[in-house]
C-alpha cells in the first residue's frame, strides 16, 4: 500500500542530485564529442569523414548496457579502474555521442546552400560564412532535438543500476525489496522523470515551431 | 569617357560534362544596364554565377575592373566589388534586416558597428525600406520587402557593378512592380548592372543591351526595341511572341 511507502520518499528524492549529475555530465561529454565528430565530418578530408562517420555509426550500434559495462568491468582489465558514477557517465556519453553527431552533422547540412551563396557573394571567406551564417543557423536548428535527446539521456541514466550507482532508480528498486511493493516506488519515479522531461519537450516543441516560423527548416536548398 | 568595366570572352562551363555555356562573349560599360533574357536552362544563372565566381568556368576569360578575375587569388575581394541579387532573396535568415545589410559591412569592409549602421540605414531608406522594418526578421517581411532588403544588401557594400538573378521570379504579380521600381531607379542613377529576368517591359525600358541566351550561346544581342520586337533570329522571335503573348507587350511600347 502506499502508506508503507511515503516515509521512504526521501530516501528517494535525496538520489535526485546523483541521476541530474549522470544526465549533465554525460550530455555535457556527449555534446563536445559530437560537435567535434560533426565538424571533423563536415569540415575534414573525405577520407577522415568516412572514419568519423563509422565512429559514430558503432557507437549508435552499442546497446547501453554493453557500453556501460564495458567500461566499468571491461576497462581495469587494460588498468582503468573507474568509480561506478564515472563509468556510468563516460559509458551513456560515448553511446549518445553517436546520436548527438546526427543531430549536429544535419543541422550544420541543413544550413541551404543560398545562405551560403549570399555569404560569399557578400565576399566572406568560408570561414568567416560558417561562423557569421551557417553555425548560429545550425545551432538553432539543432536546438530542439538537443533538448530532446537530453531527456533520453535522462532516463537513459537509470541504467547506471546495473553497475550499482545509487541514482533515483536504484533507490526506487531497494525501497521496493524493502517494503516488498514494487508499484508505488516505480510510479513515484516515473512521475520524477516525467517532471524533468514534459517541460523541456515543451520547450522543445515550442523552439521548432518558432524556427519553423521563421523558415529555418525549409528544404535545405 | 566610357570604360569597359567587365568584359567576358569565349567562357565555357562545363556540368555533369554537360556543355551549359558554350563559348559566351560580351561587355559591360561603366553606367550600363545589361538584360539577358533566355529559356530556363539556358545557363543564365550560370553566367552571372561565373561572373563573381560562385561558379568557376572552366574556360574563358573575365576582366572586371581591369583585373583578370580568374587569375586573381584574392576573390573575396572580386566578390566584394560585386553585388549579386538572388532569385529566392537569400536573407540570411536568424538576422534582422538591418543586420542582414550590416554583415558585409563590418566583417568584409571591416567598417565599424556605427558607420556600418549608418550606411545601412541609408541603403534601406534607398530602397524604400523604412525604420519600421529595420529590426524585423526576413520571415516577419514580404516578398518584395525582402528583395528590397536584399538589393540594400547589395548596395551598401558600394559595388562597382551588380547582379540580378530574376529578382521578381519569385514574387506575386502585386510585388514585382516595387522591386523594378527600385531597380529602375538604380540604373537611372548610373549603377552598372546585368539582370536576368523576364521582365521584358522593363527590358524596354531600362536595358542599354539586351542579350538572348539559349543552350549556352548568345545568339541574339541588341537594342531592346530590335531583339524583343523585331529580333532577326528564328527561335528568338518564337520566344518573343509568346513573352509578347503573356506580357501584352507590342510596337509602340517603349517611349
Amino acid at each position: 500500500m502506499w502508506q508503507s511507502f511515503t516515509p521512504y520518499i526521501p530516501i528517494i528524492l535525496s538520489a535526485i542530485s546523483n541521476t541530474l549529475m549522470l544526465a549533465f555530465f554525460s550530455f555535457g561529454i556527449a555534446t563536445a564529442l559530437g560537435i567535434l565528430m560533426a565538424f571533423i565530418e563536415v569540415f575534414a578530408t573525405k577520407t577522415l569523414s568516412i572514419v568519423v562517420d563509422w565512429i559514430a555509426r558503432v557507437l549508435r550500434g552499442v546497446p547501453l548496457i554493453l557500453s556501460i559495462f564495458l567500461v566499468f568491468y571491461g576497462l581495469p582489465s587494460i588498468g582503468l579502474v573507474l568509480p561506478p558514477l564515472c563509468a556510468a557517465i563516460l559509458g551513456i556519453a560515448i553511446v549518445d555521442a553517436g546520436y548527438q553527431e546526427q543531430i549536429f552533422r544535419s543541422a550544420i547540412k541543413a544550413v541551404s546552400t543560398r545562405q551560403l551563396e549570399a555569404a560569399y557573394s557578400l565576399g566572406l571567406t568560408r570561414a568567416e560564412a560558417f561562423l557569421y551564417v551557417v553555425l548560429p543557423q545550425s545551432f538553432r536548428i539543432a536546438l530542439p532535438s538537443w533538448i530532446n535527446d537530453f531527456t533520453i539521456v535522462l532516463k537513459d541514466t537509470s541504467i547506471a543500476y546495473a553497475i550499482g550507482v545509487v541514482e533515483v532508480f536504484t533507490q526506487a528498486v531497494h525501497v521496493a525489496q524493502v517494503i516488498m511493493d514494487y508499484m508505488w516506488p516505480l510510479v513515484f519515479v516515473s512521475v520524477i522523470y516525467l517532471a524533468i522531461c514534459y517541460p523541456l519537450s515543451i520547450l522543445s516543441n515550442n523552439i521548432h515551431s518558432k524556427l519553423k516560423s521563421m523558415g529555418m527548416l525549409g528544404s535545405g536548398v | 569617357m566610357v570604360s569597359k568595366l567587365l568584359v567576358v570572352e569565349d567562357l565555357w562551363k562545363f556540368i555533369d560534362g554537360k556543355p551549359v555555356l558554350r563559348g559566351v562573349t560580351f561587355d559591360v560599360n561603366e553606367g550600363e544596364t545589361k538584360v539577358i533574357l533566355g529559356p530556363s536552362g539556358a545557363g543564365k544563372s550560370t553566367l552571372l554565377r561565373c561572373i563573381n565566381l560562385l561558379i568557376m568556368p572552366d574556360r574563358g576569360k573575365i576582366v572586371f575592373d581591369g583585373e583578370d578575375v580568374l587569375r586573381k587569388r584574392d576573390i573575396h575581394s572580386i566578390r566584394s566589388k560585386i553585388g549579386f541579387v538572388f532569385q529566392h532573396f537569400n536573407l540570411f535568415s536568424h538576422m534582422t534586416a538591418l543586420e542582414n545589410v550590416t554583415l558585409g559591412l563590418t566583417k568584409v569592409k571591416k567598417l565599424s558597428k556605427h558607420e556600418a549602421e549608418k550606411k545601412a540605414k541609408e541603403a534601406l531608406i534607398a530602397v524604400g525600406i523604412t525604420e519600421e522594418l529595420w529590426n524585423k526578421y526576413p520571415a516577419q517581411l514580404s516578398g518584395g520587402q525582402q528583395q528590397r532588403v536584399a538589393i540594400a544588401r547589395a548596395l551598401a557594400m558600394e559595388p562597382k557593378l551588380i547582379l540580378f538573378d530574376e529578382p521578381t521570379s519569385a514574387l506575386d504579380p502585386e510585388l514585382i512592380w516595387e522591386v523594378l521600381n527600385v531597380m529602375e531607379k538604380l540604373a537611372k542613377a548610373k549603377m552598372t548592372m546585368i539582370v536576368v529576368t523576364h521582365e521584358i517591359g522593363f527590358a524596354m525600358r531600362v536595358a542599354n543591351e539586351v542579350l538572348f541566351l539559349d543552350n549556352g550561346v548568345i545568339l541574339e544581342r541588341g537594342a531592346p526595341e530590335q531583339v524583343i520586337l523585331s529580333p532577326c533570329n528564328e527561335r528568338v522571335r518564337r520566344f518573343m511572341d509568346r513573352m509578347k503573348y503573356v506580357y501584352n507587350v507590342d510596337k509602340g511600347y517603349a517611349h
